[in-house]
This record gives structure tokens, C-alpha cells and sequence, in this order.
């Protein structure tokens, strides 16, 4: 039935309803994700609503940091973006002003909570040994260095813990800040020596070690003299202005093209100051914002909303969750290793490596809850305590150390799963190719391996971590007071944790904490969590795209 | 230049031109490396079947046959290499210079530090070109002079090319440039022996002659065994052939001339003027 008609290119009938179902189709999948985006986004407007409190602002507020904040920013953005160089130089210089910023901000808070002097005798005892060590075997070749090392930390830690007592004595009459001088200021000053060592020349190295000391020193000196507490000052100009005074003038004398690049975060930090200073000159009303420098800084209190601050949860948060890392991770990435490059694949050691294979993918599911009774039946076996009485019966409260094993225990899975999946993504021609040279097996995991894991480990370590801050459930169980008036004192000292000073303040009878506080510490909280897995995911696409 | 013998006879024979010189005639053949009555099994199933080899000592041999019948297994048994599939079984002996490698006192990694090794797939490690050559000996607590990393460069003929560029990253090198690192790589730690699994498969035909031409040399210094499933890559350079065929069954061993021109199987044969595989 040949026709002679050409062909024409008209659908029929079918064609158009396939055409409109594949269309419907897709509408429907926007849709769902249109929901999920807009949950998101009805989230951040109340909370901001309510941490910010923008609709309490003169229009001419607006229009003030519009000036000096976000024209400013936007258009060097639109220069930086087109210039490749300049583009990388401005991430990192954010990365270091804003890092060194946050790094200095955590390390003096837990520092300061634990007692600098404590801190500075387990740190120069730690680091003294390995020390010696170090300058040992530096021209003698000996297979005992490599596990040497860590042994002269630990004996370091031991001798520190045993001659605590006298040391303690002599040195508990020195001041706070030449305490934070050994902590922060030597590390910090040897540090970069080492790093202006390695890309110009030993000369320049000393240079910037000895004056990264005295800059810490003329600080000192002058907030004496001005009757402030130098303890602040010192960490900040070692940690921060040092790091970014060395980066800035590395990458300015090595780069010669998009060094404008490294004003990004200074025009930032400017808009903000100039916007600040100008509000106050012109007498602007501004924002009717609980997040304030008071709600980071002060110590909590459950009567004057206006006066709460929650430094001793944010220090405790950071606490518990820096000693669960330092419990959680080797353990896990350990575990990791084992799992995917010893266990054998067949035999009944091979089902034995399966089946825990398997269980502890399962436990990655867990409810969070389960781990906080855990943690319970752990640490009352252990130390006797009864959380769920209330304090005043003279029990104590869970303590920085039992939240954090709980915590441990809960991410532990994640680190393991998200570890293994780095060691599987190794290409086996390396392994294969280094055990060709004559290499052992832990030498070629040491050397080849492992450094080919790292990111992905790194960025399972950060999501574990991200998860950890947020964690409520588990800490109630445990009993963590859901209200601390006072930081930490230690590993040892009772926790605190941001999340449960949220559940708390939820419940609290003034309305302004239900609304208004409850509101800032989550952003607090959020504005951490959104940090950490930017950072995570930065890492993980910088790596992927090598 | 080697060029394959093409007739118009649909039923001719195309049978690849051997165009190794025996230069020097060497009549010595030691024996570096022995396989007796080896036997391996992945699982249940056999891999190679009573395989009995004698291999020379600096010459280039080679093994040949179609996909799958166990001469990259055999290549592997020589450095214990299948010691690390878990589901690998090997039985019978193989000897280096008449040192069952197989012994109970032998140490696998130590006996890898004799014998080298360069797979298909050019598998450099994501580190510099230097640290690259650097690494063999390093894990073998072996001294890292700049004098032996130019040497395995020129030995590997890839010197010339990277000199300036020692730092970059070995990533950053052409297919053919990478292999002749791993190449340098394995000679960088004078073993005695390279194994050399399809190390030109992977490569453009550039790039393959100019590691064919670097096998023959490295005949010069090391024993080479290579496998290949390029007949007329075998019949190019080596100096004796291994003829495996399905099954992991070893048909025939001798000189390369004999295999190509006038091999005593008639599956050999068959093999040589293409009637299958």
C-alpha cells in the first residue's frame, strides 16, 4: 500500500498525549522538589525572623549596608569571578582569614574552660619527647623511628600526668596569657617558620618565627599597659593576623597576577565595620537581632533572656564532640582498613569479615536514642551514676567523657562505611603495581594507599562530626544537664551541648526564650552545620576533579 | 620494521615474520627461572594445567595464545603475585635459580625485590615522576640518589623527555610516557628478572614500538619474560616462544624461529596461521 505522498512530520493523536504525558511527568517531579526547596526555605525565613528580627529595621538600614556591604562585595565578585588567578587567590584568602578566625575562636574557648596551665604542661611534655626522638633519628636511618613516635607522645602524656602535682605548683602563680603564649603563640610561630622555610629560605623562616613571638609579646605588653586581659589578645594576633600576614605576603610575592584576589574577605570584615559604625553615627535603628555578640559570649541565665548567652554549650559542644573524634576516628578508620584491605574474602574468616561487614552497615541505622541508653547501661555500670535523678540528690550530672563515647558509638558506622567506601575507590593497579616493587602490605597502604583515601575519608570524618553537633536524644538519655551555667572544666567536668540548651530553652516559660533565643542558637547551630558540610563537600569535589 | 607476509590466497597462511637476530649466538641458556608440574586452580576451576617452563637467562621470552588460557596467571605465579587473590591454589614447583620460590621459608615481598614487574595498563602512582622511580627503592631501604633515577630514566628511554620535569606529577605523561615509567620504575631496583604483562595492549602503535624496541634492550642487562597476545609483537622480539592454548595447557616451548616457521603441534599450527583464536 505504497502512498506517493511525501512523509510528514505532524504527530497524530498518540504522539500529542505521550508528548503531554511526558510533560505532566515532569512537572510532577518539579513539584516535588519544589517542596522540599520551599520547606527549606520557610525554615530559614521564621527562624531568621526570629533571630534577626528584620521587620524591626528602618528602611534606611537597608539601604546603609546596602552601601557599604553588598554593592561593594557584589561587584568585586563580578570582577574576581572572571579572572581565573584572582578567583583561587580569594578562596584562599577567605579560607585563611576566615579559618585562622574560627580556629583561634575554638582553641582559646576550650582552652580557656580547661585551664591553660593544664593544657600547656600536657603539651610540652607531649611534644618534648617526640621531640628528642625526632632529633635522634634524624641522620640515622632506623625502622623504629615510625612507631617510635607516637610511643614518646604517649610516654610524654604519662610523664606529664605523673609529675602534674609538682610542675603544677610552681607554675600556677604565671599568668593566664603566657600560658596561652606556649599553647597557642609557639606552635603557631614554629609552624609558620616552617612553612616560609620550606617555600623560601631558612633565613626568612627565623624571620617570621621570631616575629610572629614578638608581635605576641608587644600585644602583651601593650594590653597590660592598657589594663585588659591579655589572654585574648595574644591568641588572636598569633592565630589569626600571623597566619594571614604570612599568606598575604606569600602569595603576593609569588603570584603576579590576581593579587586583588586577597581582598575579598577584608572588604567583607570593612563593610561590616563601616555599616556598623555608621549605624551607630546616624542613629539608625537597626535590626531587632537576638543573635548578638551577647547570646555567643555570655554565660547562660534562665531569667533575662536579654542576658543569656550560650558560650558554656558552644565550648561544651565543642568539647564533647573534639574528644569523640579523638576516640571515634582512629577507631573507625581503623576498622575500615581492617575490613577492606586485611580481612580475607574467602574461608569462614572471609563469612566472619562479611557478616560484619554487613551488621555494621546496619547499625549505621540505628535510632540515635538506642546509642543514648547505651551510653546509660555503660556508664552507670561504670561509675555508678543515676542521670535520671535530679542533680540536687548530689549525683552528678553525664560528664563530658561519657557523652562522648555515646556520641563515638553513634557515628562510628558512618566512619566506617563512608572510610571504607574510600579505601574501595582506590584503583586496585595501584596496589597492584606497588606490591610489584617489593613493597609489604602495610607499605603499600601507608604510601599509596592511604594517600589516595584521605579526602574521602576526611570528608566521611566531617558529615560523622556535622552529625554529632546536632545530636539530642542520646545526651538526654545519658543525662547531660539540659542547662549548664558554666563551661566544662575538662574531659572530665559534666557536659553541655547547644542542642539540648535549644530543647531546654523550648519549654522555658518566658516567651522570649521560646521565640527569640530558642531561634538565634538555631542558627548558630545551622550556620556550623552548613560550614562543615560545604567543607566537606568542597573537599570531596576538589579531590574528585584531580 | 617487521612486515606481515599477506598472499591474495584466501587459504594462505599469514604467518608472522621472525626478525630477531640471535646475535652473538648465545648457546649458554642458563636457566633462570623453572616451573615444574604447576598447577593452579581459582576456586574449583583450573587455571593452568602441569605447566613445565625453562626459562634463559637474558633473553626475551615469550608467551603467547588466544584470551583466557592462563599465560598472565603463569606470569604471576613467577613473583607470587597470585599469592594474593584469596581464591588462587597453586601446586608444583617453581624455581629461581634453583631456589623453589614456593618453599615455606621464602618470603614473597623479599622474593619481588628480585623480580619485577610492568602490567597492561600503565599504573603509575599519583605522586611525582621522581617519587615514582624513587618508590621501589625506598621500600626497600635502598639508597635514592639522583644518579640512579637518571640512569633507570635513560635505561627506560624517557630521560630525554622528562629531565626538566622530575616534579610533575606522573599523571600528567602520555599512555605510552607512563608505561615506560613503570618501566623505569621496575629496573630502578635491579631485579633480575622483568615480567611483563601486555605491556603494550594498552598503547597507540608509536607508542608500542618504542617499547618494543626498549624489551630488546632491556635483554641486554635483565631476563624478560612477556606475555603477549600480539603474535607478530612475539615474533618481533623475543628469542623463545611459549605457546599456551585454552585450557592453561602449555603445547609448545622453543626457540622463536622454530614456533613461527615449523612448529612440531599441529594446534600450534593452527594457532600461528590464524584458524582460530
Amino acid at each position: 500500500m505504497a502512498t506517493e505522498t511525501d512523509p510528514t512530520f505532524e504527530g497524530d493523536a498518540g504522539l500529542w498525549r505521550r508528548k503531554l504525558a511526558g510533560q505532566a511527568f515532569e512537572s510532577l517531579l518539579v513539584a516535588s522538589t519544589l517542596v522540599g526547596v520551599l520547606a527549606l526555605v520557610a525554615l530559614f525565613v521564621v527562624i531568621g525572623n526570629d533571630a534577626f528580627g528584620p521587620s524591626a529595621a528602618e528602611p534606611a538600614w537597608f539601604l546603609l549596608y546596602f552601601g557599604t556591604l553588598v554593592a561593594p562585595i557584589s561587584v568585586y565578585t563580578l570582577l574576581v569571578r572572571r579572572d581565573e588567578a584572582a578567583s583561587s587567590i580569594n578562596g584562599l584568602s577567605f579560607m585563611t582569614v576566615f579559618g585562622s578566625l574560627i580556629g583561634s575562636a575554638v582553641v582559646f574557648a576550650v582552652v580557656d574552660a580547661v585551664r591553660p596551665h593544664d593544657v600547656a604542661i600536657y603539651l610540652v611534655f607531649g611534644s618534648l619527647f617526640p621531640a628528642i626522638v625526632f632529633a635522634y633519628a634524624r641522620n640515622r636511618e632506623s625502622h623504629y623511628t615510625g612507631p617510635a613516635l607516637p610511643l614518646s607522645v604517649l610516654v610524654g602524656l604519662v610523664t606529664a600526668r605523673a609529675l602534674y602535682a609538682p610542675v603544677n605548683s610552681v607554675i600556677a602563680i604565671v599568668a593566664d596569657w603566657i600560658m596561652f603564649l606556649v599553647v597557642v603563640t609557639v606552635p603557631v610561630a614554629a609552624g609558620l617558620g616552617l612553612f616560609v622555610t620550606w617555600r623560601w629560605s631558612r633565613r626568612y623562616g627565623v624571620v617570621t618565627a621570631v616575629a610572629v613571638l614578638a608581635a605576641a609579646l608587644a600585644t602583651a605588653g601593650g594590653a597590660i599597659t592598657q589594663g585588659i586581659d591579655p589572654a585574648v589578645w595574644v591568641v588572636l594576633v598569633s592565630g589569626v593576623v600571623g597566619p594571614v600576614a604570612v599568606v598575604s605576603l606569600d602569595t603576593i610575592q609569588r603570584r603576579d597576577s590576581g593579587r586583588y584576589g586577597l581582598l575579598g574577605p577584608w572588604i567583607l570584615v570593612g563593610g561590616i565595620v563601616a555599616g556598623a559604625s555608621l549605624e551607630r553615627q546616624l542613629g539608625i535603628e537597626g535590626l531587632d537581632a537576638w543573635l548578638t555578640p551577647t547570646l555567643l559570649l555570655n554565660s547562660w541565665s534562665s531569667f533575662r533572656p536579654e542576658q543569656a548567652g550560650i558560650y558554656p554549650q558552644l565550648v561544651g559542644s565543642i568539647l564533647v564532640v573534639g574528644t569523640m573524634a579523638f576516640l571515634a576516628f582512629p577507631v573507625g578508620v581503623g576498622a575500615a582498613i581492617y575490613l577492606e584491605e586485611y580481612a580475607p574474602s574467602t574461608g569462614w574468616r572471609g563469612r566472619l569479615a562479611t557478616a560484619l561487614d554487613v551488621n555494621i552497615s546496619n547499625l549505621a541505622g540505628v535510632p540515635s536514642v538506642v546509642y543514648g541508653l547505651l551510653g546509660l547501661s555503660l556508664f552507670q555500670n561504670f561509675f555508678g551514676i543515676a542521670p535520671w535523678l535530679p542533680p540536687a540528690l548530689g549525683l552528678r550530672p553525664a560528664l563530658v567523657i561519657a557523652a562522648a563515647v555515646t556520641l563515638g558509638l553513634l557515628i562510628l558506622p558512618i566512619v566506617i562505611v563512608s572510610s571504607q567506601e574510600a579505601l574501595r575507590s582506590v584503583p586496585d593497579e595501584l596496589r597492584q603495581g606497588s606490591y610489584g616493587l617489593g613493597a609489604s602490605r602495610w607499605q603499600t597502604i601507608r604510601n599509596v594507599v592511604l594517600p589516595e583515601a584521605v579526602p574521602g575519608i576526611l570528608t566521611g570524618m566531617i558529615l560523622a562530626l556535622g552529625r554529632a553537633i546536632g545530636e539530642t536524644a542520646p545526651l538526654v538519655i545519658i543525662g547531660v544537664a539540659t542547662t549548664t551555667y558554666s563551661a566544662p572544666e575538662g574531659v572530665f567536668g559534666s557536659a553541655a551541648a547547644l542542642p539540648l540548651q535549644i530543647f531546654a530553652s523550648a519549654a522555658n516559660s518566658i516567651p522570649a526564650y521560646r521565640t527569640g533565643v530558642v531561634a538565634a542558637a538555631s542558627v548558630v547551630l545551622l550556620v556550623t552545620m552548613l560550614v562543615m558540610n560545604s567543607t566537606a563537600i568542597l573537599i570531596r569535589n576538589r579531590y574528585e576533579n584531580n | 620494521m617487521s612486515e606481515q607476509t599477506e598472499t591474495t590466497s584466501s587459504t594462505a597462511a599469514q604467518r608472522p615474520e621472525v626478525t630477531t637476530d640471535t646475535s652473538g649466538g648465545q648457546p649458554h641458556d642458563k636457566t633462570v627461572l623453572e616451573s615444574r608440574d604447576l598447577d593452579v586452580y581459582y576456586g574449583d576451576t583450573q587455571a593452568l594445567q602441569d605447566v613445565s617452563l625453562k626459562i634463559p637467562e637474558k633473553q626475551v621470552t615469550a608467551m603467547i595464545g588466544p584470551s583466557g588460557c592462563g599465560k598472565s596467571t603463569f606470569l604471576r605465579c613467577l613473583n607470587r603475585m597470585n599469592d594474593l587473590v584469596d581464591s588462587a591454589r597453586i601446586e608444583g614447583e617453581v624455581f629461581l635459580n634453583g631456589q623453589n620460590i614456593y618453599a615455606d621459608d621464602v618470603e614473597p615481598v623479599a622474593l619481588r625485590r628480585r623480580i619485577g614487574m610492568v602490567f597492561q595498563h600503565p599504573n603509575p602512582f599519583p605522586k611525582s615522576i621522581y617519587d615514582n622511580i624513587a618508590y621501589g627503592l625506598r621500600v626497600q631501604n635502598k639508597e635514592v640518589t639522583d644518579e640512579i633515577i637518571e640512569e633507570s630514566l635513560r635505561r627506560a628511554a624517557l630521560w630525554d623527555e622528562v629531565k626538566d620535569q622530575l616534579d610533575k606529577s606522573a599523571l600528567d605523561l602520555s599512555g605510552g610516557q607512563q608505561q615506560r615509567l613503570c618501566i623505569a620504575r621496575a629496573i630502578a631496583v635491579d631485579p633480575e628478572v622483568i615480567l611483563m604483562d601486555e605491556p603494550a595492549s594498552a598503547l597507540d602503535p608509536i607508542a608500542t614500538s618504542k617499547i618494543e624496541d626498549l624489551i630488546e634492550e632491556l635483554a641486554e642487562e635483565y631476563t624478560v619474560v612477556i606475555v603477549t597476545h600480539n603474535m607478530q609483537q612475539a615474533a618481533r622480539i623475543s628469542d623463545k616462544t611459549a605457546v599456551f592454548l585454552t585450557g592453561g595447557e602449555l603445547v609448545e616451548f622453543d626457540d622463536t624461529n622454530k614456533i613461527f616457521e615449523n612448529p612440531d603441534s599441529q594446534r600450534v599450527e593452527d594457532y600461528i596461521t590464524g584458524k582460530f583464536g
